[in-house]
C-alpha cells in the first residue's frame, strides 16, 4: 500500500522500517558516534540507524538533536529516510541539514520494524510494499459518558474473541458515514443515531493486511442492544476502561481520534 | 533559508518577516558536545550573520577554566566552539542576559531569539516579538535575517490563554516560584498575571522559571507590562495562585540537606544584583563558597564588588552559566534562589538541590 503524507525533505530512499510507537530524541536516544539506538522505550535499542527507514510519532528534547542527526549522517551511520506523523523542528531542521529524505502525517503505528518501505520525498508518499490496504468504518456509540463495545464471535473472519467497536468493511467507492450507520443498525439494532464527529483514519495492522479504519463518534438516546451473530457480547465502558479488554488494535487511539 | 521555509510550513506560517536581532543558544560544550563543536565548524567555513547577533553562555569561564579543575580536553573544545560563533560574526556576549547588556529590541520589533528566559523578557517585558527559537533555528534566522511570521510574532499569538490570580504580595524568591507553580499549570499556555507589581529585575526571574516549568514564551502582567491593557481576557479559563503554593514549591524543588556552594545565576545577575549580594556577603560572610554567574561585561564592570565576593571565598565567573556550566564534579548539593535552576540542576548536572531566598541561605550557611 501506499500512504500519502507530506514532503518535509526531498529525496528517494528504501530500507528496512525501524519503528518506535514513542517519540525521540536524537540527544541521548541514539549513540551519536555509531548511530545504535539506546533509548529502551522505543522498542529497538541496540538496532543500528544505517541504511534503515526510521519511523517515530515525533522528535522531542533539546534542540541539539538536529546537530546529533548532523553528525549521524556525516558519519554515514545515519538513517536512509525519516517518517514522522507530526514533524517537529528539530529533527525536520536535523534532517534538512544532514539531507535525509523525510516525510510526515503518516499515522506511524501502523509500520513494523522490519517492513521493506520506499520513502519518496519528493511526492511526500510512502509506500510498504507488500502489505494491502483494507479500508474501514469503526463506530465508537455513546450513551451519557458511556461507549459501547462488542466482543467479536467465533463467526467472524478476524480477531475472533477481541473486543472491538462496532465496524465493517467499506466495499468500492461507498460513502463512509452511510456504511457506518448501516453497520450499526445491523450490528446493535439502534436507531436514532446523533452524529457527532469522524476523526482522522488510523492504520491497524494484522500481518500483511492494513486495516485504514474511518472512525465515527455517533450520540444514541438507548443502551439496548440487540446483537446479530458477528459479535456474541457487549458491554458499556467509559473509555479510559478499555485498557482492561483484550481489544482490536488500535480501539484506544481510534476513541482518541473522535472523543477529546 | 531552507531550514527556515520548512519551520515556516510546519507552523503553517505565511511569510517570513525581517529582524533586528538574533540571539544563538547551543554554545557549551557539554550541552552540545561532539555532534554541535562538529556541526558550528562546518558551518562557520561560509556562513555569516547578517543581523547583530548575540550567543548563550559556554561550558566554562574562558579565562578561568583551569583554576576551576576544568579539563584541558573540554576547555580546548570549548574555545573552538566559541571561535566558531566569532567565524560566524557572532558577538562573543556568552550571556543568556543580552537584555542586560545593550541588546534591547524596542516595541514591536521583530527578533529571533532562543533561549527561554530572554524569549520571555523581550515578549512580555520590552513588548519585542520572538518565538521560542532552538539553537539551530536562531542561526538560521541570524544568517537570512528573517524568521517565519507565526505564535508570538502575530497579535493574535500573543493573546493570553489563561488568567493568573496572584493571592499573596510576592518579594525575593516568590517570583521565582510564581513562575514554577504557574508555568507547570499554564503548560505552552499564555499566562495573564494580576494581583501584584514587579520590577523589571523580578519579571526576569518569573519569566525563567516560568519557561522552564512551562512551555511558554511569554505571559502578561496586569498594569505593568506593555501589552497587557490591550488583551482580551473575558471568559479566559482562571487560576489562583497563593502563599500555599508557594512554600510547597519551595518544598517540592527542594532534595538537598546540606549545601557545598550558594550558586547565583540562571539567568546571570545584572551589575545591580551582584553589587547587592557583594553587600551581603560582606556583612554576613558565609562558611560556604558563594558563587556568582554573570556576564563578562558585568564582571568587568564591577571590579570591587568582585573582590569583596572573592575575598570571602566566592567566585564571580563570566562567559558561563549555573547549569550549562561543569559544576557537578565539584559540588554534590547545592543552594540557589533559582528557579530555573532549581527545575535543571537535577536532570542536567545530577546534583540536589536547596531552593531558598538568598537572604535566608546566607543566614543559614553565615
Amino acid at each position: 500500500m501506499k500512504i500519502r503524507g507530506r514532503r518535509i525533505v526531498a529525496g528517494r530512499a528504501e530500507g528496512r522500517a525501524l519503528a518506535s510507537a514513542v517519540p525521540f530524541s536524537f540527544v541521548g536516544g541514539a549513540d551519536p558516534v555509531t548511530g545504535t539506538i539506546l533509548d529502551p522505550t522505543t522498542g529497538a535499542a541496540d538496532e543500528r540507524l544505517a541504511g534503515r527507514v526510521f519511523v517515530f510519532p515525533h522528535g522531542k528534547g533539546s534542540t541539539v538533536g538536529s546537530y546529533v542527526i548532523y553528525g549521524l549522517a556525516k558519519r554515514g551511520v545515519g538513517p536512509a529516510g525519516i517518517v514522522n506523523a507530526s514533524a517537529d523542528g528539530i529533527v525536520a531542521v536535523g534532517a534538512i541539514l544532514a539531507g535525509i529524505p523525510m516525510v510526515d502525517r503518516i499515522d506511524t503505528g501502523g509500520v513494523r520494524t522490519g517492513d521493506p518501505l520506499i520513502l519518496d520525498g519528493d511526492r511526500g508518499t510512502v509506500e510498504i510494499p507488500g502489505v494491502r490496504a483494507t479500508p474501514v468504518v469503526s463506530v465508537i456509540l455513546r450513551n451519557r459518558g458511556r461507549i459501547l463495545i462488542v466482543r467479536r464471535s467465533q463467526a467472524v473472519g478476524s480477531f475472533r474473541g477481541h473486543w472491538s467497536a462496532i465496524s465493517g468493511h467499506l466495499e468500492g467507492r461507498e460513502d463512509p458515514k452511510s456504511r457506518a450507520i448501516q453497520e450499526v443498525r445491523e450490528e446493535t439494532g439502534l436507531r436514532g443515531l446523533a452524529f457527532r464527529a469522524a476523526g482522522s483514519s488510523v492504520h491497524a495492522r494484522n500481518d500483511s493486511t492494513m486495516y485504514v479504519v474511518h472512525p465515527f463518534l455517533f450520540d444514541v438516546a438507548s443502551r439496548r442492544v440487540r446483537l446479530d451473530w458477528e459479535n456474541d457480547e457487549y458491554r458499556w465502558v467509559r473509555p479510559e476502561e478499555l485498557d482492561r479488554f483484550k481489544t482490536v488494535p488500535r480501539l484506544n487511539d481510534v476513541v482518541a481520534t473522535v472523543l477529546r | 533559508m531552507r531550514i527556515l521555509l520548512a519551520l515556516g510550513e510546519l507552523s503553517e506560517a505565511e511569510r517570513l518577516v525581517p529582524i533586528t536581532s538574533a540571539h544563538v543558544s547551543g554554545a557549551s560544550y557539554k550541552m552540545i558536545g561532539d555532534p554541535g563543536l562538529e556541526f558550528l565548524e562546518d558551518f562557520a567555513r561560509d556562513a555569516r550573520v547578517v543581523v547583530p547577533t548575540t550567543v548563550n553562555p559556554l561550558g566554562t569561564d574562558l579565562t578561568q577554566w583551569e583554576e576551576l579543575g576544568i579539563p584541558p580536553e573540554f576547555a580546548e573544545k570549548q574555545g573552538r566552539i566559541a571561535h566558531a560563533y566569532e567565524t560566524m560574526g557572532v558577538r562573543p556576549s556568552f550571556s543568556c542576559t543580552p537584555y542586560l547588556i545593550g541588546v534591547r529590541p524596542s516595541f514591536g520589533e521583530h527578533v529571533a531569539w532562543a533561549e527561554s528566559n530572554a524569549v520571555c523578557f523581550a515578549n512580555s517585558v520590552l513588548g519585542a516579538r520572538t518565538n521560542r527559537e532552538g539553537g539551530p533555528s536562531a542561526l538560521a534566522a541570524a544568517i537570512v535575517g528573517a524568521t517565519p511570521e507565526y505564535g508570538l510574532h502575530t497579535d493574535e499569538g500573543r493573546e493570553p490563554t489563561t488568567i493568573v490570580h496572584v493571592r499573596t504580595s510576592p518579594r525575593g524568591i516568590d517570583f521565582s516560584l510564581i513562575g514554577l507553580v504557574a508555568g507547570e499549570r499554564v503548560g505552552a499556555g499564555l499566562p495573564f498575571f494580576d494581583g501584584f507589581q514587579a520590577s523589571e529585575e523580578d519579571l526576569k526571574w518569573l519569566g525563567a522559571a516560568l519557561a522552564s516549568s512551562g512551555g511558554c514564551g511569554m505571559f502578561h502582567l496586569d498594569r505593568v507590562t506593555p501589552e497587557a491593557r490591550r488583551t482580551r481576557t473575558k471568559g479566559l479559563r482562571s487560576i489562583t495562585i497563593n502563599r500555599h503554593d508557594l512554600v510547597a514549591a519551595k518544598r517540592s524543588f527542594t532534595d538537598g540537606s546540606e549545601a557545598d556552594v550558594i550558586a547565583l545565576g540562571s539567568p546571570q545577575l545584572s551589575g545591580d544584583e551582584v553589587r547587592v549580594i557583594a553587600q551581603r556577603v560582606d556583612r554576613t560572610p558565609p562558611r560556604i563558597p558563594v558563587w556568582v554567574f554573570t556576564s563578562r561585561i558585568v564582571r568587568d564592570a564591577n571590579s570591587e564588588a568582585v573582590a569583596i565576593i572573592e575575598r570571602h571565598g566566592g567566585r564571580v565567573l563570566a562567559d558561563t552559566c549555573l547549569e550549562v556550566t561543569l559544576l557537578e564534579h565539584r559540588f554534590g548539593t547545592v543552594a540557589t534562589p533559582s528557579g530555573k535552576g532549581a527545575y535543571y540542576l537535577p536532570s542536567l548536572c545530577k546534583q540536589k538541590v536547596i531552593l531558598d531566598d538568598i537572604d535566608r541561605l546566607l543566614e543559614r550557611y553565615a
